[in-house]
């Protein structure tokens, strides 16, 4: 009787759902929540001679905000993250919106080259703009041939790695905002220029609030992991762009001091919470191209 | 002769190696109802396109008042278009929608509160005004789009098929309220169609379109009572249409010979004696009458045949009559005036000035 009972109520929707959601849920939980959660304990311990000592303190959160060094990596990594964002942004809409106006059947094609890169490693791509931007770099050496003087701004700056940064993530964006696009009825803008609207007016009327989701998904996918960059910066910025991220992973490397670490990963992770809620907030579903059924 | 509000000349249009539209001339006048009538490709919503400045004419100009506008785009015409689809702005409420055009013309706050409050009001749209387009229904979009065509008082209104997707009910009530606003406003509208019904309620006049050319501009009664060719008959009204040769004519009449039957039918307007032709005759056309008569009936047509079927329509039905070869002839009449029983032998006639024939 109870092994029909079982059956029965297994064969239920509720049931039916739990064991095909459960395993990727399980998966989450270990893979993703443990770590995370096990990162917010180690903040508030302690560290000394690389060894974890769990006495409860909050000097690792009072050095994070006591020392400039600190401060000035993270306000350095808040600006380039959105510098990079942005600049994705302004490169990313004109690539998308022709792709999904004029791509006509090559448009899966054109959307699948943007993965491109990703057939190679993050390292390799990175070296590949050191041998583009550097002292020695094809940049400079090209310009040498002509008796012109290297652009500085190329070499070991941080310029230098907001460039290295944005062609890394201009796929993201470009991707987001296609997503979007290739949704969008177009007819509208038509239907605008009849009604009295220039191109220009009718796409900050139309186009951008009805593509504004796909957009902020794309910033989102960009600002964070600039936010947490940490190889790019090492690799292309030289002295003066020490991020937070490269001092955050040094102190699981070098410096051995994990419990600082924890306390600058968490920071990260509020930070990146922080802006993912400030987006959400400027999207309203009946305004921003959400046009399926609203609650029901 | 009053202004044209509206005048084509030789606009043609071609897209690759179609011509969409071919030579049209046309002068729409203050105040009229005009349709465009013809089967899908016949390079209606072409034409519209044209005069919305959607779309660039290949030769021709296209004059508003007494402007030539072909080279200007869209958003320099001062035009009003509602759509199929309706294509409503999903992001804005009915007001934002309605009041876009009056918006983009910079017209200041209180007269847009005026205008929108007007067209809220004439499209019976109180109380939506703060709807979002997927809170409303199919007729309340339509309406919407309506008003923000009209809310600018634009110098001409394009309708491209704006009741297709309505159901019947919701479109016969739209027709009437379409053509109520047009009269009011005095606005002239220009009406895309397929649907011969729509075309014939709501217009002063109507063109027939085929492959980018008019068959017949004319006004809507003439379309319908004289149609010009054997395309426009056979695309307005319902029709039987009878395929054979022409006899001799004799004054405004032709023999006309039909699978060995000999009929007298109006004259066409070319054509010799022996040349292949087309005879057409409307369904209410022909009469319907029990038993087998013959030939016998003066100054009419008649053919014997056997009654299969009756199709009750409400006020009339069709009776459809198999001849001895199978061929079917459909007569429409009021249903309550024959006692028929589908299997009856009958006769159809009609008097021999009813109909048109046209050289094929």
């Amino acid at each position: 009787m109870a092994g029909n009972n079982w059956i029965r109520r297994a064969h239920r929707p509720q049931w039916r759902f739990a064991f095909l959601a459960g395993p990727g849920a399980l998966f989450v939980v270990v893979a993703l929540l443990l770590p995370l959660l096990s990162i917010v304990v180690f903040s508030f311990w302690r560290t000394e001679s690389y060894e974890l000592y769990a006495d409860w303190n909050l000097d690792n959160y009072r050095a994070l905000l006591s020392e400039p060094a600190y401060r000035i990596f993270f306000l350095r990594s808040l600006v380039m993250a959105a510098a990079v964002a942005l600049t994705c942004l302004v490169i990313a809409w004109p690539i998308a919106y022709f792709i999904a106006r004029h791509g006509g059947r090559y448009r899966l094609l054109l959307v699948l080259l943007l993965a491109a890169p990703f057939f190679t490693g993050i390292i390799l791509r990175v070296t590949g703009l050191q041998s583009l931007f550097g002292p020695i770099g094809l940049v400079n050496m090209a310009l040498g041939v002509f008796g012109v003087a290297p652009i500085g701004v190329l070499m070991y700056t941080p310029v230098a790695a907001g460039i290295g940064l944005v062609y890394l993530y201009v796929p993201f964006m470009v991707t987001a905002i296609y997503l979007s696009l290739v949704n969008f009825n177009f007819e509208l803008l038509e239907v605008a220029k009849i009604n009295g609207a220039r191109p220009w007016r009718a796409f900050i009327e139309i186009t951008w609030p009805l593509n504004w989701i796909g957009t902020a998904i794309g910033l989102v996918l960009v600002f964070i992991p600039c936010l947490a960059s940490a190889v790019t910066q090492r690799f292309l910025g030289g002295p003066n762009a020490t991020s937070f991220g490269m001092s955050l992973a040094q102190q699981f490397g070098e410096t051995g001091t994990w419990a600082l670490g924890s306390a600058m990963g968490v920071l990260l992770f509020v930070a990146s919470l922080l802006v993912i809620l400030a987006m959400r907030r400027t999207i309203d579903l009946k305004r921003s191209g959400f046009t399926g059924v609203i609650g029901g | 002769m009053p202004a044209a509000v509206l005048r084509l000349q030789s606009v043609t249009k071609r897209f690759g190696s179609v011509t969409a539209v071919d030579r049209i001339d046309l002068a729409i006048e203050r105040g009229e109802f005009f349709t465009l009538l013809g089967p899908s490709g016949s390079g209606k919503t072409t034409m519209l396109r044209i005069i919305a400045g959607l779309e660039q004419p290949d030769e021709g100009q296209v004059l508003i008042g007494d402007r030539d506008v072909t080279a200007l785009p869209p958003y320099a015409r001062h035009i009003g278009m509602v759509f199929q689809n309706f294509l409503l702005f999903p992001h804005k409420t009915a007001a934002e929608n309605i009041a876009f055009p009056l918006r983009m013309q910079r017209v200041g706050r209180a007269e847009r509160d005026e205008r929108l409050a007007w067209a809220l009001k004439l499209m019976r749209l109180d109380g939506l005004a703060d709807r979002y387009p997927n809170e409303m229904s199919g007729g309340q979009q339509q309406r919407v789009a309506l008003a923000r065509g009209l809310i600018s008082r634009p110098a001409l209104l394009l309708l491209d098929e704006p009741l297709a997707n309505l159901d019947r009910e919701l479109r016969s009530e739209m027709e009437v309220e379409i053509r109520r606003y047009q009269k009011d406003l005095q606005i002239p509208f220009i009406y895309v169609t397929h649907n011969q019904e729509e075309a014939l309620t709501m217009s002063d006049r109507i063109a027939v379109m085929r492959d980018g050319a008019f068959e017949q501009v004319a006004a809507k009664t003439e379309i319908y009572t004289n149609p010009s060719t054997a395309f426009v008959a056979g695309f307005v009204g319902h029709a039987n249409r009878f395929d054979g040769s022409l006899g001799e004519m004799a004054g405004a009449t032709a023999r006309f010979d039909w699978k060995g039957i000999a009929l007298t039918v109006p004259k066409p307007r070319h054509g010799q004696p022996g040349a292949a032709a087309q005879f057409s005759i409307k369904y209410e056309d022909l009469e319907i009458a029990r038993g087998d008569s013959g030939t016998g009936l003066a100054g009419r047509n008649s053919i014997p045949g056997t009654l299969r079927d009756i199709i009750f329509k409400g006020q009339t039905a069709n009776y459809i009559v198999v001849l001895k070869d199978g061929s079917e002839i459909v007569v429409s009449s009021a249903p309550r005036e024959l006692d028929l029983q589908p299997g009856e032998t009958v006769t159809v006639h009609w008097p021999v000035d009813r109909g048109a024939s046209y050289q094929a």
